[in-house]
């Protein structure tokens, strides 16, 4: 280790931090030295954000100790670690939009006299930061939502910078980059590191971390399991570090009689976002679809919803095609949807079970306008028996239910509709373990008679574990298709950071 | 839940009772307060004088705020509906056409807002608040400009008197002609809102419009329909009003809008995720109108009768809040 002890800005040794019955850090150690880029690499849930949000102050660790230059810290807030120099530049931009560059940039630290506020003085300081640090210069007065996704992320730096951030971490700054905007942010990285700022870079782009970093710490299971040079050590050996081995029997087996083509796209493609898509989906299987953040792999899933409307290409199902310019078209067309943000998309927390559940297929319940309750009563309950959705009653509002009983809720919802089509994005975010498993088996059974699923996921232990075959996006192309024994972590994850591609595999 | 003795669950259950029936707590109350107060209160003339004039008209526009509120929105242009209704009837009798024809025209005025806000709704995605309160503006400056300047339009006798009073002065089993209307709709809107598809999707949208839309409803379509149907809603009440005070008086049909709007809001402490209902808004109606009647029969004017029933709303929702966040 060629740091020597002064240069260690951060120092985090020993955390420990439980939630109810998961661990999501155990024993995890984090140092960060100045003058260095420090990569923190980690599949989802191997515990890099508890970590980084025990150093913001947001969550308050069972064990451990934190030393910030020097000085042991006890108890963390987000206002004391910004004060002792430890700044964060946070996945999603958290700049208001209709601030200008100076009033964001001294956002909470205005300068003026007393009450008054100088706008033009915080104007000019913000101009002269951006250009003493980045050579950027914009026009006084620019507004932040007239700024590109990368001069906002400069922002928020500067913004850190002017309050003399002597370590600078970054989640994700990269993810609504384009290659251009990750150039010249990476030469500020460069910079500060080379003023000798400790950077911390939060990515899961392997590229990325070959390029930028000096260190990069892996994570796994809640712990740190070990700090490499990547310059030195291989991608692939990096990223065997990340993968777990112990699946388990956390998926169900099944076996496969794989039908006729259900859904068809051929060619799909969607300015901005993706280009030249196209994979069936055969009755009684279940492909995966993954890729990073930004890789256009959500947009895909968007575009077969009718959630946005590809600019060229075909989708058929059952071998008609289909114009999906609306989430109406798309029911009607026996595709089902179940989205990422169930509170906002999936389920109406406000109405009940069965409200829920019928809400899609009324029309099936009703005569001339009207609802039969008789029948819709009887639907309802023999889907809540069949998922063993756990309701004291199908008139319970959907707000009292567990979130993995709230997801099958919404499954059951397209059940009743008889769809053949299954989208699911991302199912199994916020659902416990217990849940998982039977969603999983939920799916399992819903190919079984014969339906067409398609599963978004970044989840890739639950790709490889539940799909037949896995497509990856990388920048808005298939990079790959895996099946068999070559779908695995080490070569998803290969693949959608760019890494490897598995072009050969896509199916035509 | 088993039975218990236990002291606080008692109180937390009880609290959970006045929570919810708070409304006909407060409707019981006043009733025996103003019986007391005044003698002509309970008089079968009074209470039906109060069913024909401040229940009637008030409640058609109320049944359709319900509609609109369940959705999810607002309409402010109520009054709008109610005047664009009337002064069309009124007109197209004055220039000596049939009441058939009267009323035609004038339901179609109303149409015609509802249609106007459903676009601006829908297609032009303005929000609700902002969409009927600009169509409030522009109709009530319509109206002024249709009326140089506001001047009222009274037909107090000959044919059109005879229309008016056909629609106002006639009764069927005994009941006057404008009850039979209201029960009528009321029937039908209850029927609408909480038994039909078309009343499922509109709570769904008014509950969550994310899900509704992920769920293949069509959404633009069904609000749409939500904002015409209020409007002829509205319309009617306008009908009726000019019916029944043989003219046509400009900007008249404001007067509606916030006690439409105060009246399903009490109607919402009725259920226990504070959703509107035809059941609650008619119960909402009633209580405002006993009230102003109540208040005007021991001697207060229009004035106080106005502070009276802002106390009165803030008194019910504020208790049905405060002790249900008790209760939990």
């Amino acid at each position: 280790m060629q740091t020597a002890k002064r240069d260690i800005a951060v120092s985090m040794t020993g955390i420990s931090k439980r939630f109810g019955p998961v661990r999501a850090l155990q024993n995890a150690n984090l140092e960060i030295a100045r003058g260095s880029i420090l990569g923190l690499v980690g599949q989802n849930g191997a515990g890099k954000s508890t970590i980084i949000k025990v150093l913001a102050g947001i969550i308050k660790p069972d064990s451990g100790s934190i030393v910030i230059n020097g000085e042991t810290v006890t108890s963390l807030t987000p206002a004391s670690v910004e004060k002792l120099g430890v700044h964060f530049i946070h996945q999603d931009r958290l700049l208001v939009p209709t601030a200008t560059v100076g009033e964001a940039v001294f956002l909470g630290h205005e300068i003026g006299l007393g009450p008054f506020v100088s706008r033009r003085g915080m104007e000019r300081r913000a101009a002269d930061l951006l250009k003493r640090f980045f050579g950027m210069e914009l026009p006084a007065g620019t507004l932040v939502k007239d700024l590109t996704t990368a001069q906002q992320k400069v922002v928020q730096i500067t913004r850190a910078l002017a309050q003399k951030a002597s370590v600078l971490v970054l989640d994700e700054p990269t993810a609504a980059l384009v290659k251009r905007e990750v150039d010249s942010l990476f030469d500020v990285l460069r910079r500060l590191r080379d003023d000798g700022i400790a950077v911390v870079f939060i990515s899961h782009y392997m590229q990325e971390i070959e390029k930028l970093c000096d260190r990069v710490t892996v994570m796994r299971n809640g712990t740190d399991v070990g700090t490499v040079d990547p310059r030195q050590t291989p991608i692939d050996e990096i990223i065997a570090m990340m993968i777990a081995r112990d699946v388990g029997e956390m998926f169900p087996k099944r076996s496969v009689t794989l039908g006729a083509p259900v859904l068809e796209v051929s060619n799909l493609r969607l300015g901005g976002s993706f280009d030249n898509i196209g994979f069936n989906v055969r009755a009684g299987e279940i492909v995966g679809l993954t890729g990073l953040l930004g890789s256009g792999a959500k947009e895909i899933v968007q575009c077969l919803f009718g959630l946005k409307t590809a600019d060229g290409g075909q989708i058929k199902v059952e071998g008609r095609e289909v114009a999906l310019s609306t989430p109406v078209k798309a029911v009607r067309d026996g595709i089902a949807m179940l989205p990422e943000d169930r509170r906002a998309h999936g389920v109406a927390l406000g109405l009940s079970v069965r409200e829920n559940i019928s809400l899609a297929s009324l029309r099936r319940y009703s005569k001339s306008g009207l609802v039969s309750r008789g029948a819709e009563n009887q639907a309802v309950d023999s889907l809540i028996k069949e998922l063993s959705i756990k309701t004291p009653h199908r008139d319970a509002l959907v707000r009292e239910l567990s979130g993995g009983n709230q997801q099958k809720v919404a499954i059951a919802k397209w059940l009743s509709c008889q769809s053949r089509v299954y989208v699911l994005d991302e199912p199994t975010v916020a659902v416990d373990v217990g849940a998982k498993v039977e969603i999983y088996n939920l799916l399992n059974r819903l190919a079984g008679e014969g339906a067409a699923i398609l599963l978004l996921s970044s989840d890739l232990l639950e790709l490889v574990g539940v799909c037949d075959r896995v497509l990856v996006v990388y920048r808005g192309r298939l990079a790959g298709s895996f099946s068999g024994s070559a779908m695995n972590s080490d070569a998803l994850l290969a693949a959608s950071s760019g890494a490897r591609s598995n072009i050969d595999g896509v199916a035509a | 839940m088993s039975v218990s003795t236990n002291d606080t669950t008692a109180k937390v259950s009880l609290r959970g009772f006045l929570a919810k029936y708070s409304v006909l707590i407060a409707f019981a109350a006043i009733v025996i307060f103003f019986s007391v107060a005044s003698p002509t209160f309970l008089t079968p003339a009074n209470l039906f004088n109060v069913l024909v004039n401040n229940v009637v008209m008030l409640a058609i526009v109320a049944l359709g705020l319900t509609i609109v509120i369940s959705s999810g929105g607002i309409d402010l242009s109520v009054g709008v509906s109610v005047d664009m209704a009337s002064m069309i009837f009124v007109m197209l009798l004055a220039a000596g056409y049939s009441g058939v024809v009267g009323v035609a025209g004038g339901l179609g005025a109303a149409l015609i807002v509802g249609v106007l806000n459903a676009i601006l709704i829908t297609r032009l995605n303005i929000s609700p608040f902002l969409a009927t309160l600009g169509v409030l503006f522009i109709g009530q400056s319509t109206q002024q400009l249709a009326t140089s300047g506001g001047q009222p339009i009274y037909l107090t006798s000959g044919y059109a008197a005879d229309q008016f009073n056909a629609i106002a002065r006639t009764a069927l089993f005994g009941m006057p002609t404008p009850v039979i209307v209201l029960i009528v709709l009321v029937v039908a809107v209850h029927v609408l809102l909480h038994r039909s598809v078309f009343g499922r999707y509109v709570q769904a949208m008014g509950a969550q419009p994310g899900v509704a839309w992920y769920s293949g409803i069509r959404v633009p379509r069904e609000l749409s329909m939500v904002h015409v149907l209020c409007a002829l809603l509205a319309g009617v009440t306008g009908i009726l009003l000019s019916a029944t005070v043989k003219s046509y008086v400009p900007l008249s049909g404001n007067a509606f809008l916030l006690d439409a709007i105060g009246a399903t809001f009490i109607g919402t402490t009725l259920s226990r995720e504070r959703k509107p209902s035809v059941i609650g808004t008619l119960l909402g109606v009633l209580l405002l109108a006993i009230v102003k009647n109540g208040l005007l029969l021991v001697g207060w004017n229009f004035y106080w009768q106005q502070v009276g029933i802002g106390v009165l709303v803030f008194l019910v929702l504020a208790a049905s809040f405060g002790l249900r966040r008790a209760a939990h």
